[in-house]
């Protein structure tokens, strides 16, 4: 009995070993060829933009190739028309594009897993970042174009995209950045005026007076991080190991005021403030003929912006988060800000045309067509003060907001703490006057730091 | 104390109805929440509303109608052709294994019970990577239109294989049935001239019929409800995703404003097959129960 058990046990770990093993190791070494391959593209900066950097050498001497790209499902549309103009462009170098549909959360998951089998090009969210370039699945981007990245995109967005290379030791850009992605506030015109806006205070009373509520997702940890962020507290990347969150040294005392103005105003208005998934903004907004909307005004992402200017029509509004009155003083609230960017597989058959049209999605042209479009707000430096993203209040209250946020990248395991720490602070046996925030704080981070 | 028999099982059968009528409607109410939100046809995604204001057919059509980005119909098919190969061979293969262990006497047959035994308490998921780049070793999840069926593509012969090839470990239910079937009615058939294969197909199958429908139900059901081995198997290859996969994709972020309702009738749309199947064979339960087999 005692011998079948053995023999079926070191059988099935020897499967499972072979099969980890052939995966991992032999997409870090194409991984690792990818990018020599391309440090060798001589480096020159005096000219910026993808018409001025690109030459045909970058090609190699690759032709004819075969890529796939990944993509969100809304974008699909827009990425085939861009991928069919990159093609034109290149007839020789390029025969086939395929644009297959996968959203930017499940991208790194879907490279982890096998990534001979994912796309050459893909969008990904920037939190995926550190665990892509430790598992190796990713090419660095090539020296020339990181050159025009780091020169003419925003730098905080350059920062996202950047990381230590686990062998050399030396600052990389691994991935051109996209288009922001984070939130901001929403809200319903004929209920909180522009001037409200710009308080938390002002909206609680406004919502409050029409009746309506105020939505957010407390108990969610990329929103309740809020409250952390706007007492000072900051992430600051991951220590050596690659999986404890490093904080910055801050004030505890200002953390805890600031946990302390965000329960007391939650439980002064109770009943307007209401701590709900994201879907229900939009559908709060939404209002039929036999009955009015629920919903004043609300915390939401880009993502949902579309689904809540359909539902609000001219009374659609939003800025960036407002301010909040910490001990007599009012603060700007802080917030989670990450971006979506574009990366190279590193196990892509065509590597360098590969990087070719990774840079071409991030350039200038693709950037202001996926503004107007598909109102993505810009990365590059030139497109920010373009009419399309002045004219877009969303895009506009989500670039304004960027400038106060932390950057959502190298994170390690705070959601779940900072959750439930968004759940306490509004929970109704909570007393703000009583409740003991030192404590609640000092277990958040000593959860956050004992995974 | 009260006295009246009468009154007393009057007040304990009020009381047990009570309680009977309480649990049904907490364990009917999410079922009926789910199907008469699919039929509502009120704007926005989240019901604002526990019953909807207006109804109508509208998410049904949208969602078999509306396939560019999330394409259900296909999604459908897909898993109903994995589900009625799976549940053929599954059935035929657990069926058969059961019966040998049964009936059959050969060296070490204590010994595969037991190895059958251990190898079904693992998850089946702990295998699931071994599994994933067996297959693409064996270059099959690449494959297109296999038998030159147009919609038929490698990860859906891979699910068929993975769903199929390890049914016949599931065999002690079965087994434990066959148990109580008289040997009394194989010597009969020996003596008749029938042999092992004859009498399975002829004596035993016929009178196992409660057990047979029970293996073709689970055996069935399996495909529509397995998610993560789909996920694995399916990877980026949209055309080829389960009815699972396709369900949990209209609540990502990206979906869910547009698609939550939607999803409410793909999970209605989703069991009625296994409904009407269960119904079909409800009665071979209560028949193959009730039938006996040796006489006086």
């Amino acid at each position: 009995m005692k011998k079948i058990v053995a023999i079926v046990l070191a059988a099935m770990m020897l499967v499972a070993a072979f099969a980890s093993c052939g995966g991992s190791g032999d997409s870090g070494s194409k991984a690792a060829q990818g990018g020599d391959s391309n440090s060798t593209v001589s480096t020159d900066t005096s000219k910026t933009g993808f018409d001025n950097v690109v030459a045909d050498s970058d090609f190699g001497d690759e032709k004819a190739a075969k890529l796939k790209v990944w993509g969100p499902d809304n974008y699909t549309k827009l990425l085939k028309k861009q991928c069919e103009d990159f093609k034109k462009k290149y007839p020789d170098r390029v025969s086939k594009i395929d644009v297959v549909v996968q959203t930017e959360a499940e991208a790194g998951t879907q490279m982890l897993s096998d990534a001979e089998a994912g796309a050459d090009v893909f969008g990904f969210a920037n939190d995926q970042l550190n665990n892509l370039v430790n598992a190796g699945v990713i090419a660095q981007i090539a020296p020339k174009y990181a050159a025009d990245v780091k020169a003419t995109f925003l730098s905080n967005a350059v920062d996202a995209c950047t990381m230590q290379n686990p062998k050399t030791k030396k600052d990389t850009l691994y991935a051109i950045p996209e288009t922001g992605n984070g939130y901001f506030l929403v809200y319903d015109k004929s209920v909180v005026s522009d001037k409200d806006a710009a308080t938390f205070e002002g909206i609680l009373a406004a919502c409050k007076k029409a009746g309506k509520q105020f939505i957010m997702d407390a108990g969610n940890g990329y929103y309740s991080c809020m409250f952390l962020f706007t007492g000072g507290l900051r992430l600051e990347g991951l220590e050596e190991d690659q999986v404890t969150q490093k904080f910055n040294k801050y004030d505890k005392k200002a953390v805890v005021a600031s946990m302390k103005a965000f329960s007391t105003l939650m439980h002064k208005y109770t009943g307007t403030f209401k701590s709900l998934a994201v879907a229900n903004i939009p559908s709060g907004f939404t209002s039929t003929s036999s009955r009015k909307s629920t919903c004043g005004a609300g915390i939401d992402g880009n993502w949902d912006t579309a689904s809540i200017k359909q539902a609000l029509g001219k009374n659609f509004g939003a800025a960036k988060l407002p301010t909040i009155n910490i001990g007599g003083k009012d603060q700007q609230i802080y917030s989670m800000y990450g971006y979506k960017s574009l990366a190279v597989n590193g196990a892509s058959k065509f590597p360098r045309t590969a990087q070719v049209l990774a840079y071409y999605l991030a350039s200038e042209k693709c950037q202001n067509e996926r503004c107007t479009e598909l109102g993505w707000s810009p990365t590059l430096e030139a497109s920010i003060n373009t009419d399309a993203v002045k004219n877009d209040v969303a895009i506009s209250a989500l670039l304004e907001q960027s400038k106060y946020s932390v950057a959502q990248v190298n994170i390690g395991k705070i959601w779940d703490p900072f959750g439930n720490l968004g759940n306490k602070l509004c929970a109704d046996n909570t007393n703000p006057e009583t409740y003991n925030f030192t404590e609640l704080l000092d277990k958040t981070i000593e959860n956050v730091l004992d995974q | 104390m009260i006295k009246s028999y009468k009154l007393r099982r009057g007040l304990a059968n009020t009381f047990i109805y009570i309680l009977l009528a309480v649990l049904g409607i907490i364990w009917v109410a999410p079922l009926a929440y789910l199907v008469i939100q699919s039929f509502s046809a009120d704007p926005g995604a989240v019901p604002q509303t526990l019953l909807p204001e207006t109804y109508g057919f509208d998410n049904y059509v949208k969602l078999l109608t509306e396939t560019e980005s999330l394409n259900f119909p296909r999604w459908y098919l897909n898993t109903f052709v994995i589900a009625c190969f799976s549940c053929v061979i599954s059935t035929i293969s657990v069926l058969m294994v059961s019966y040998a262990f049964s009936r059959l006497r050969f060296k070490s047959r204590k010994k595969f019970i037991n190895i059958g035994m251990i190898l079904g308490m693992f998850p089946g998921f702990m295998t699931m990577i071994a599994i994933y780049y067996l297959l693409k070793a064996m270059q099959i999840l690449d494959l297109k239109s296999i038998f030159g069926i147009p919609t038929f593509d490698g990860p859906i012969l891979a699910l068929i294989i993975c769903y199929s090839s390890g049914a016949g470990l599931g065999f002690q239910i079965s087994k434990g049935f066959f148990d109580t079937i008289p040997r009394a009615l194989d010597e009969a058939a020996t003596i008749d001239g029938a042999t092992r294969n004859q009498i399975f197909w002829k004596i035993i199958l016929p009178m196992s019929k409660p057990i047979v429908v029970y293996t073709v139900l689970t055996a069935f059901i399996g495909p529509w409800t397995d998610f993560i081995l789909a996920k694995i198997i399916a990877g980026d290859k949209v055309d080829n995703y389960t009815v699972a996969i396709g369900l949990q994709k209209m609540l990502d972020n990206d979906h869910l404003n547009k698609w939550f309702k939607r999803f409410l009738s793909g999970s209605v749309l989703v069991a009625v097959p296994v409904t009407i199947l269960f119904l079909k064979m409800q009665s071979y339960y209560v028949e193959g129960v009730t039938a006996g087999g040796v006489k006086g």
